[in-house]
C-alpha cells in the first residue's frame, strides 16, 4: 500500500531524512516546518499519516494533533520527540486521538518497522 | 484664749486623717478621735474606758496571739517611757481588715512621770497591698521568664556573666541552671563567636538597644547548632543599663526545611535543563543515526566507506545512550499507583540483595517491620526500585563488613518512616550536599542517577527523602510516606 505522509517538524535536517527515508519505502511525501502550515495542507490534499513532532515553533505539536483529527478523523496521526519517555505527553496524544508514538532516540531500523505497525493497527481499527 | 487653744486642738485631732487614742498606763482608753471610731466601728461609750488591746482586736479572731505584741510594746512604752513605732492589724465594721502604721507616744508629766500613752495610726493597708502586688508581679514575672521553653531566654550582667537562665536555655544548651548561672557568656558561644562577633554585638546593642542575628551556639556536648538570636538592653528599675537579655531560637529544623526546599528546586532546575539539552542533542543525532544507516543500506559501498560508517553509527550509539540516561533522570512515567503494604515491597527486595553479598564480608542484617501498618499509596515498582538503591549503596559502603538496619516506624498514623541505615564509610559533607544531584558520584563505576531517582520518585509519591551521614561511622536514609488513609488505621 503507498501511503501519503506529511512530516511536520521545524527541523530541516529531520524533514529531509524523513522524506528521504519514506521515499526510498516507496511512500509520497510531503513536508512542512509549522502546526500552521500541517492544518492548511491537510485541508486542501488528502493525507493518510501525519507525523508530527511535538515541540514545533508557533502551534504545539499536540494542538495541531487535536485540529486535524478534528478536521480529518480519518488520517492516522504520530506522534516523534526528542524527549523520550514522557507519560504526560504520551497520554494526551492518545486523548487527542494519536496512532502512535514514536522517540527520535530509537534506532532508524526500529522506527521505520513502528511506523508501520503503528499504520497498520490504525487502518485495521477503522476498518 | 488658752480654752480656744485646747478646742481647736480638739477639732484638728478628730478630723484628722489619722486614727488617734490616748490612754493611760494601763492600756485604758481615755479618748479617740472620729477616724478611730469610724475604723474600729464601735459607739463611744463602747471605747472609752475600755481596754485598748481588747477594742482593736474585739474581732480579729483570725489573728489571735498577734495582741501580744501590742501588749509587749505597750508594756515597753510603759516602763521605758520611750516612744516606738509598730504595725498592726486591725479590721474595721465591716470585716475587711487594715494594717495600721502605729506612732506610739508615752506622755510624760513634768515629773518625768507616764501620764499616759499617745497613739497615732496611719492606715497603710493600700500601699502594703501594692507592694505585695508589685512582689507578685517580680514573682509571676520571674516565673514566665523562667519557664519558656520555645525560646532560650537569659540575661547577662554589664561583665557578661549569665544572671537568668530560662527553662529554655536548660533545654538548648544541656547546662542546668545552677551550674551556668554567673558563669561568662563564652562558655554558651563558639569560639569564633567569642572573639569576632560577641563583642561587635554587645556593641551594638549598647548603641542602639537590640541587635538580631543567625548564628550558632555550642550546647554541652560541643555540638553546634543554628540560633536565631535577638540581643537587648536590659535596663533595671532605676533605668540604667544593668546588663543585655538573650533571647535564642534553635532553627535547625528550619535550616533542614530551607535546605530541602532549596535541594528540590535545584533539582527541578537541574531536570529542566537537562531535558532541554537531550532534546537539543537528540535531533542531531538522529538525523546522522538516519542518514548512516540509510548510507549503510547501498550494498555497492566501498569496504572501507562502510567500516568508517559502522564506527559513526557505534559512537552515534555511545552519545544516543547518554542522552537516554540523561531522559532517564528527567523520564516522567505515571506511576502506577495501588494500596500497598510497604513492609512486603521492603521484604520483596531483600532476596535480590544476595547477589551484592561479598563473601568476604559479614553483613549483618537487622529488620523492624512495625506492626499493622496502615497501606501506604504508591507504585510498588518504583518504590522497590527506592529499596533496591538504597541497599545496595549501604552493602556497598561497607566492603569490610557492618550492620544494615532496616526499620519501618508508623509515626502517628499519618505516615510511615522507613530507615536503612548502614555502619560504613559514611559520606563527607561535601558529598553529602550533593548527594541528590543528578550525574553526581562517589563511585567510579557509578552513573549518578541512582539517588537523584530515588529522589524523584519519592517526592512524587509526596513523600521526602533524607540523608544523615558520618564519615566512619556510617550513614542513614530516612523515607517518609504518607498513608493511603488520613489517620490510617483502616488501611489494612
Amino acid at each position: 500500500m503507498v501511503y501519503k505522509i506529511l512530516v511536520v517538524d521545524d527541523e530541516a535536517p529531520v524533514r529531509d531524512l524523513f522524506e528521504d527515508l519514506f521515499k526510498k519505502e516507496g511512500y509520497s511525501v510531503k513536508s512542512v516546518a509549522t502546526g500552521e502550515e500541517s492544518l492548511e495542507l491537510v485541508a486542501k490534499e488528502d493525507f493518510d499519516v501525519v507525523l508530527m513532532d511535538i515541540k514545533l515553533t508557533g502551534m504545539s505539536g499536540l494542538e495541531a494533533l487535536k485540529r486535524i483529527k478534528d478536521l480529518k478523523p480519518g488520517i492516522v496521526v504520530i506522534m516523534i520527540t526528542g524527549f523520550g519517555y514522557d507519560e504526560e505527553l504520551i497520554s494526551k496524544s492518545k486523548e487527542y486521538g494519536c496512532a502512535g508514538y514514536i522517540g527520535k532516540n530509537m534506532p532508524i531500523s526500529q522506527m521505520v518497522s513502528s511506523f508501520k505497525l503503528f499504520i497498520k493497527a490504525a487502518k485495521e481499527k477503522t476498518k | 484664749m488658752g480654752l480656744n487653744l485646747e478646742k481647736a486642738i480638739y477639732n484638728i485631732v478628730d478630723r484628722a486623717d489619722s486614727l488617734v487614742f490616748y490612754c493611760d498606763h494601763t492600756g485604758k482608753i481615755l479618748m479617740c478621735n472620729k477616724k478611730f471610731k469610724e475604723t474600729i466601728g464601735m459607739p463611744s461609750d463602747s471605747i472609752i474606758g475600755c481596754d485598748c488591746i481588747k477594742v482593736i482586736y474585739h474581732r480579729l479572731q483570725s489573728v489571735s496571739g498577734k495582741e501580744h505584741l501590742f501588749k509587749a510594746m505597750l508594756d515597753d512604752a510603759v516602763k521605758y517611757k520611750r516612744p516606738s513605732n509598730f504595725e498592726s492589724l486591725l479590721s474595721d465594721g465591716s470585716g475587711s481588715e487594715h494594717t495600721i502604721c502605729w506612732g506610739m507616744s508615752p506622755i510624760l508629766t513634768n515629773n518625768n512621770e507616764l501620764e499616759g500613752i499617745l497613739f497615732l495610726g496611719n492606715d497603710v493597708s493600700l500601699s502594703k497591698q501594692r507592694e505585695v502586688s508589685l512582689k507578685n508581679i517580680d514573682e509571676t514575672l520571674k516565673n514566665i521568664f523562667l519557664s519558656i521553653k520555645e525560646y532560650a531566654l537569659y540575661a547577662v550582667n554589664l561583665q557578661g556573666n549569665i544572671t537568668y537562665y530560662g527553662m529554655g536555655a536548660e533545654d538548648m544548651f544541656g547546662w542546668p541552671r545552677k551550674e551556668i548561672i554567673f558563669k561568662h557568656i563564652s562558655t554558651l558561644h563558639s569560639y569564633d563567636d567569642v572573639a569576632y562577633k560577641l563583642t561587635f554585638i554587645l556593641e551594638q546593642v549598647r548603641n542602639f538597644g537590640r541587635y538580631e542575628l543567625e548564628s550558632y551556639f555550642i550546647n554541652k556536648e560541643g555540638q553546634s547548632f543554628p540560633v536565631n538570636l535577638t540581643v537587648t538592653k536590659f535596663i533595671d528599675a532605676s533605668g540604667n543599663m544593668a546588663g543585655y537579655i538573650f533571647m535564642a531560637k534553635d532553627i535547625t529544623e528550619k535550616r533542614k526545611l530551607e535546605y530541602q526546599i532549596f535541594q528540590s528546586e535545584k533539582l527541578a532546575a537541574v531536570g529542566q535543563l537537562v531535558a532541554g539539552i537531550a532534546h537539543e542533542i537528540n535531533n542531531p543525532v538522529f538525523v546522522i543515526s538516519g542518514r548512516t544507516d540509510m548510507l549503510l543500506e547501498n550494498k555497492s559501498l566501498h569496504k572501507k566507506v562502510k567500516s568508517d560508517l559502522k564506527i559513526i553509527n557505534a559512537q552515534i550509539d555511545q552519545i544516543r545512550k547518554l542522552v537516554d540516561r540523561f531522559l532517564a533522570f528527567t523520564r516522567k512515567t505515571l506511576p502506577n499507583i495501588k494500596e500497598l503494604d510497604i513492609n512486603k515491597a521492603i521484604k520483596d527486595v531483600l532476596p535480590l540483595l544476595e547477589y551484592h553479598k561479598q563473601p568476604c564480608n559479614e553483613i549483618k542484617v537487622s529488620k523492624v517491620f512495625a506492626k499493622g501498618l496502615p497501606k501506604v499509596k504508591g507504585d510498588s515498582h518504583q518504590l522497590q526500585e527506592v529499596f533496591v538503591n538504597l541497599l545496595i549503596n549501604a552493602y556497598q559502603a561497607m566492603a569490610g563488613g557492618g550492620i544494615l538496619t532496616i526499620k519501618t516506624i508508623n509515626k502517628s498514623n499519618e505516615h510511615v518512616e522507613i530507615t536503612i541505615g548502614d555502619t560504613g564509610c559514611g559520606i563527607p559533607p561535601d558529598a553529602l550536599r550533593n548527594l541528590f544531584m543528578p550525574f553526581f558520584s562517589t563511585k567510579k563505576e557509578g552513573t549518578g542517577l541512582g539517588l537523584s531517582i530515588c529522589y524523584n520518585i519519592i517526592k512524587n509519591h509526596n513523600g521526602t527523602i533524607t540523608v544523615e551521614s558520618q564519615v566512619g561511622k556510617g550513614t542513614t536514609f530516612t523515607i517518609k510516606l504518607p498513608f493511603a488513609k488520613k489517620g490510617g488505621k483502616n488501611g489494612l
